[in-house]
């Protein structure tokens, strides 16, 4: 888990990545983010999902707006998870439950609008490796899940969830839980994982799990115990 | 843009939501049944004594000549009378006294009374347990079930049985009698025992109805009141926002000015807060933070407040100690401010992080402030705890309160 989450990317070609958005301004402040990072490059952008990834079809990862026309394309981002696409949800729309929904419709991340440059450079970077991103926007609907079927998380894992939700800060976090700045992303990066069991199965559920289970971050069995019925759902790739 | 335009109204009269009240309801109904049912409590007790004494006492004392024990049946009658007095006006007081040793006497006193009236006085009004009894019966276990009645009203009916066998009345009449006098002596106490019962039921889903009601309506128009205050701060930081924006679009404000940057960004925080608020009936405690957060804005400090869960209904102790300690850090923060609470059935996560301001201490490793008081429990006691603590590194500032069910 210590190595550079994006060596094996970066050593070839920049990240590709797709920006769906109806806000062209939207569009050009991500575009000025990611520009900012050499190892990622945009490569298509526009308002229909379907159009962009026929102009990008190696694109690495999606950024999705929810939000598209006025109406919350949450079955569109199922279809695209399903599909294998490495989608990155970011929106204004904040509410713990859309959040919830987006990672069960098989999202690689959630992002909210304002959470900036930082984090969005952060979790596209992790999404190309199919590795877990947790924004604090995240990690507070994560922590706050009031669904009776959530995923079981330990202790630790919903406390460092929670200090980070609120401080935004590892390093405060570290402080307080008085482990090292490695162990709370651990411990935030496993809360997240377990959420690759909730909602129906996608191919970048799978993907996350598959990749966190090669990085030691989580073992098969200590996700079994939420939804066991759905493990024999697909290879992982 | 004045500085008054950016006062948001802060109108929303909060409900009180406090552990107590969400039984008011119940309360309410029952103190209905209560009075609905204190006419039948009424009713049962005239009935009895009057019946024990109008109709009883003058049989007895005519044929007292007649009867194989006089001393004991009109002692019985005087037991009987005394406990009926007693008991019924426990029952008027609304504090009924124990009713099975009361029950057990009342059945003890029906035997002897049988035993010590006769043949000849079986089946007359001197024999006064066949008409009074029943009524008793009822005065001592209102309120209760029914299957009790029944079975108290079996056991009399099992004693009649008995001793008019014992006492060799067994012809076809004479037992055609005894159902009839078991028949005509209960169904009257069972069917107002009954009725009272159902009346004090129906009385109770009656007020619980209009209790719920009321509340609906009392829910509604909070958050109708919420709405409209949420519509006119959306107003006014529309317009705020439409401003600068304007001035930015005209060319009349300079993005590259400080002023202006920090104009935008309040602008957007607190559009982003309208829209993150998403409860339609104003919590006491996300109210007071709020409340808050827009008197830090008003001062001009960006401030985001995300609000996760739905807090419960808190003693108004526990909720001051959740909200002061982030509050009054709220009133020092500098540049920026991060107000989160995290909510659920058991537990409440208040915090506030802000940009440390007091740079002259290196930043120390372990920071909690000596006056943090973690772990004291709330003097109220009963309601949980809350934990405060207080830290600051010279990045961040961080205040935090937790209370644990």
């Amino acid at each position: 888990m210590d190595a550079d989450p994006v060596a094996a990317v970066s050593a070839q070609r920049p990240v590709g990545v797709a920006i769906v958005d109806d806000h062209p301004v939207v569009v050009d402040g991500v575009r000025a983010w990611l520009a900012s990072e050499p190892r990622l490059e945009v490569v298509a952008t526009g308002d229909d999902p379907d159009e962009v990834l026929r102009e990008a079809p190696h694109a690495d990862v999606v950024l999705l707006d929810l939000r598209l026309h006025g109406r919350m394309a949450l079955e569109k981002l199922a279809e695209l998870a399903a599909a294998g696409w490495r989608v990155v949800v970011y929106s204004e729309h904040t509410d713990p439950a859309t959040m919830l929904a987006a990672l069960d419709a098989g999202a690689v991340a959630f992002l909210a609008k304002h959470e900036g440059r930082e984090h969005c450079v952060a979790t596209v970077l992790a999404a190309a490796s199919d590795r877990p991103y947790v924004s604090p926007a995240l990690a507070g609907a994560l922590v706050g899940d009031p669904r009776p079927d959530r995923p079981v998380l330990s202790d630790k894992e919903r406390e460092a969830l929670l200090l980070w939700f609120q401080s935004m800060s590892k390093a405060s976090v570290a402080r307080r839980m008085r482990i090292s700045e490695h162990t709370v992303k651990q411990y935030v990066d496993r809360a997240r994982i377990k959420y690759t069991r909730a909602g129906r199965p996608a191919a970048t559920k799978a993907a996350l799990l598959a990749r966190a289970i090669e990085d030691g971050l989580i073992r098969p069995e200590e996700i079994g115990t939420y939804r066991s019925q759905a493990w024999s759902d697909r290879p992982t790739p | 843009m004045s500085t008054e335009l950016t006062v948001p109204p802060v109108t929303a009269v909060p409900v009180p939501r406090t552990p107590g009240e969400s039984r008011t309801g119940a309360d309410a109904a029952a103190a209905v049944a209560r009075a609905s049912d204190r006419g039948a409590r009424i009713v049962v007790v005239v009935i009895a004594l009057a019946w024990h004494t109008a109709i009883g006492l003058p049989a007895v004392l005519s044929a007292r000549a007649d009867l194989a024990a006089p001393a004991v049946v009109l002692g019985g009658w005087l037991l009987v009378a005394a406990l009926g007095g007693v008991a019924g006006a426990g029952l008027l007081r609304g504090s009924p006294l124990p009713a099975w040793p009361l029950a057990g006497t009342l059945l003890a006193v029906d035997v002897v009374v049988f035993a010590a009236v006769g043949e000849r006085q079986l089946f007359t009004a001197a024999n006064w347990v066949w008409g009074t009894i029943a009524w008793f019966f009822v005065l001592v276990l209102w309120g209760r079930r029914l299957v009790g009645l029944l079975f108290l009203l079996t056991a009399h009916s099992t004693i009649a049985l008995v001793a008019v066998l014992g006492y060799g009345a067994t012809t076809p009449a004479d037992l055609a009698r005894c159902v009839m006098y078991v028949y005509g002596t209960s169904s009257l106490p069972v069917a107002v025992f009954a009725g009272g019962a159902a009346i004090a039921a129906l009385a109770r889903q009656r007020a619980a109805t209009a209790a719920a009601a009321y509340a609906l309506v009392a829910e509604r128009e909070a958050a109708e009141l919420a709405r409209r205050e949420r519509r006119e701060r959306l107003a006014l930081a529309g317009a705020a926002a439409r401003e600068v924006l304007a001035e930015l679009a005209g060319g009349r404000a300079d993005p590259r000015d400080a002023d202006v940057q920090r104009r935008c960004v309040l602008a957007a925080a607190r559009l982003r807060r309208l829209i993150a608020e998403s409860d339609d009936v104003p919590d006491p405690l996300l109210h007071e933070l709020r409340a808050a957060a827009d008197l830090a804005e008003r001062n001009g400090l960006p401030i985001d407040l995300v609000t996760i869960g739905t807090p419960p209904p808190l003693p108004v102790e526990i909720r001051r100690r959740l909200a002061d300690p982030p509050t009054e850090t709220l009133a020092e923060a500098r540049d920026w401010a991060r107000l989160t609470v995290v909510a659920g059935p058991d537990e409440v996560a208040v915090s506030l992080v802000t940009r440390d301001g007091e740079h002259a201490d290196p930043p120390p490793s372990d920071d909690r402030s000596p006056s943090s008081d973690a772990g004291d429990p709330v003097p109220d006691g009963g309601g949980g705890r809350v934990e405060h603590l207080d830290e600051r590194d010279g990045e961040i500032r961080w205040t935090q309160t937790r209370w644990r069910r």
